[in-house]
């Protein structure tokens, strides 16, 4: 069954269209990776679910049901209910991800506040083993404040906020463009398994294919606002239909036999 | 930690930091001698007594007396009351108007925000001191008219700074975060957001009480704030000015007091700045 599905999602700057007729839909458990260029949409996209579009995009049209409930028909009490505990969030900016004043526990602690009845000694303890599980063992991480970390560890802090109140949906948004290769890996096997381990969906923002190819089911390929091919991963990395979703093969360096320039992604594909 | 600093390095850093305590205790200094003005001050400060008038410093009378004979310390150390203690009731009621008109303005935007900027900006037209001189003439002289008027001018531009300090912040991930973790607006404001307002607004009040002291001498000099008896500053400078030649302290005295405390809320916001690192407006 879909937990999310996006139908017709439509998104306009004024009179620009930024978002245009984009479909897709995420099972229970499922990987989707949306791959586009910057400016294609997808970050906007992700941003109209947990409706924190910034005040001069709106939606003119389409509908965004999660779990079977259309989000925009709820009231504001209702969608907050839901944001945070069932659909979370980890951005591609790590150090923008926390309060620069606030220790991370204290974070952690009140997100669990807001949507659990645990007592103040239980919510402790969930959040020292949430970051237990993103290999945050120490109890100094709890008390830190956010610039005392590092890069990768304050993205896998963000995860482990994320994912303390076991969502149904994750939306990563490039949560590794930030991060050195290591890091970067790092935090995409720490998604891979916490999804495992909970059984969320995770959608998963992205422009660099190698990972799409390591840990997504389903791909998703935007270009210009537009869904312009989606399937299964198998099914676009061995037979890609659409010209765009070509060129985006073609622009990835190879490791051996470096050709002597790399192909250009035209503005207009032939 | 340890950190390890070439020698003069550290001179360099703890400087600021020395001067800036030394700047707070002044403050404090003056907010205590306000305080307990009336109990330390050795005589009534509106006590008539002709016989003693423009009298010379003396061990009687430290400052000398004015030209009713009234001890100018008492009317000095009293005076604060009404000129600094006003300043700071001012900054404060500004405060209270203008934190949370900034808050709402840049948090919700839209038509509500149009509406209080216009009004910012229709008060920011024209300079504080005539809107101030303009109200409390209309209102009628007294403290009580100059303080609401001068509150009029004054919250304007704590609602700006607020509320551009609330625009950029709104931007960041963090503020998204803590939507999406489902935290209602009122705590987002309180928790994550008024914290970051507060050296923003620390820096700009003690500029701004300074400038505050000098608009209240300022109106009263020209009678439009505390009336006689009352002492005052302002006041005081003004009474003075028919005996200055004979009796100059009726007015060097009360210039040297608005001066000393212009001057220290001045360095301490100066200080204040570089300490909480805000940027420069």
């Amino acid at each position: 069954m879909a937990i999310l599905t996006i139908d017709h999602l439509t998104i306009n700057h004024e009179d620009t269209i930024l978002v245009n007729q984009v479909n897709f839909s995420i099972a229970e458990g499922e990987w989707l990776a949306l791959v586009g260029e910057s400016g294609s949409g997808k970050s906007i996209t992700a941003s109209s679910i947990g409706g924190i579009l910034p005040k001069e995009l709106k939606i003119v049209s389409g509908r965004i049901s999660f779990n079977g409930a259309d989000l925009s028909n709820m009231t504001e009490k209702e969608y907050r209910r839901i944001r945070g505990k069932e659909i979370s969030y980890v951005f591609q900016d790590y150090q923008g991800a926390f309060t620069p004043f606030i220790k991370l526990g204290n974070q952690i602690d009140e997100l669990l506040k807001t949507h659990t009845t645990l007592s103040k000694k239980e919510r402790k303890k969930a959040a020292l083993s949430i970051l237990k599980d993103v290999n945050l063992f120490d109890e100094r991480i709890y008390n830190s404040y956010p610039f005392q970390l590092s890069g990768g560890q304050l993205q896998r802090a963000a995860i482990a906020m994320a994912v303390v109140l076991k969502p149904k949906l994750l939306i990563a948004d490039e949560p590794t463009t930030a991060l050195d290769s290591m890091s970067a890996s790092r935090v995409l096997g720490l998604i891979a398994k916490l999804k495992q381990q909970m059984g969320c969906a995770v959608l998963f923002i992205t422009h660099d294919l190698r990972h799409v190819k390591k840990y997504a089911n389903q791909v998703a390929i935007m270009k210009q606002g537009k869904v312009v091919e989606q399937g299964s991963k198998e099914s676009i990395f061995e037979n890609p239909q659409h010209d765009y979703t070509k060129q985006l093969f073609a622009a990835i360096p190879p490791l051996r036999e470096t050709p002597s320039r790399l192909f250009m992604i035209s503005e207009n594909p032939a | 930690m340890i950190v390890v600093r070439p020698n003069n390095v550290t001179k360099n850093i703890k400087r600021p930091q020395f001067k800036l305590f030394g700047m707070i205790v002044l403050l404090g200094l003056i907010i205590i001698l306000t305080l307990v003005a009336p109990l330390i001050a050795p005589y009534d400060p509106t006590e008539v007594q002709l016989t003693e008038r423009l009298k010379p410093m003396s061990s009687e009378n430290l400052l000398g007396t004015d030209h009713m004979g009234r001890d100018i310390l008492s009317r000095i150390l009293v005076g604060a009351q009404t000129t600094v203690g006003t300043s700071i009731l001012v900054i404060v009621l500004a405060l209270s108007i203008g934190l949370p008109v900034g808050l709402i303005s840049g948090y919700i935007g839209g038509a509500l925000d149009r509406f209080f900027m216009r009004i910012v900006d229709a008060l920011l037209a024209f300079p504080d001191f005539i809107i101030a001189i303009v109200l409390s003439g209309l209102l009628g002289p007294g403290m009580f008219n100059l303080v609401l008027a001068l509150v009029v001018v004054k919250w304007v531009s704590y609602a700006r700074l607020v509320r551009s300090t609330v625009i950029s912040e709104n931007q960041k991930e963090y503020i998204a975060v803590a939507k999406i973790n489902g935290l209602s607006s009122i705590k987002i404001l309180s928790k994550h957001m008024i914290p970051h307002v507060v050296g923003n607004l620390v820096v700009y009040a003690s500029l701004d009480l300074g400038k505050v002291i000098l608009v209240i001498a300022s109106l009263s000099y020209i009678g439009l704030g505390a009336q006689p008896p009352t002492p005052e500053w302002g006041a005081m400078l003004n009474e003075g000015r028919n005996f200055f030649h004979n009796a100059p302290q009726l007015m060097y005295i009360p210039g040297i007091a608005i001066m000393l405390v212009v001057l220290i809320l001045n360095l301490l916001g100066d200080l204040l700045r570089d300490r909480l690192d805000v940027k420069n407006k």
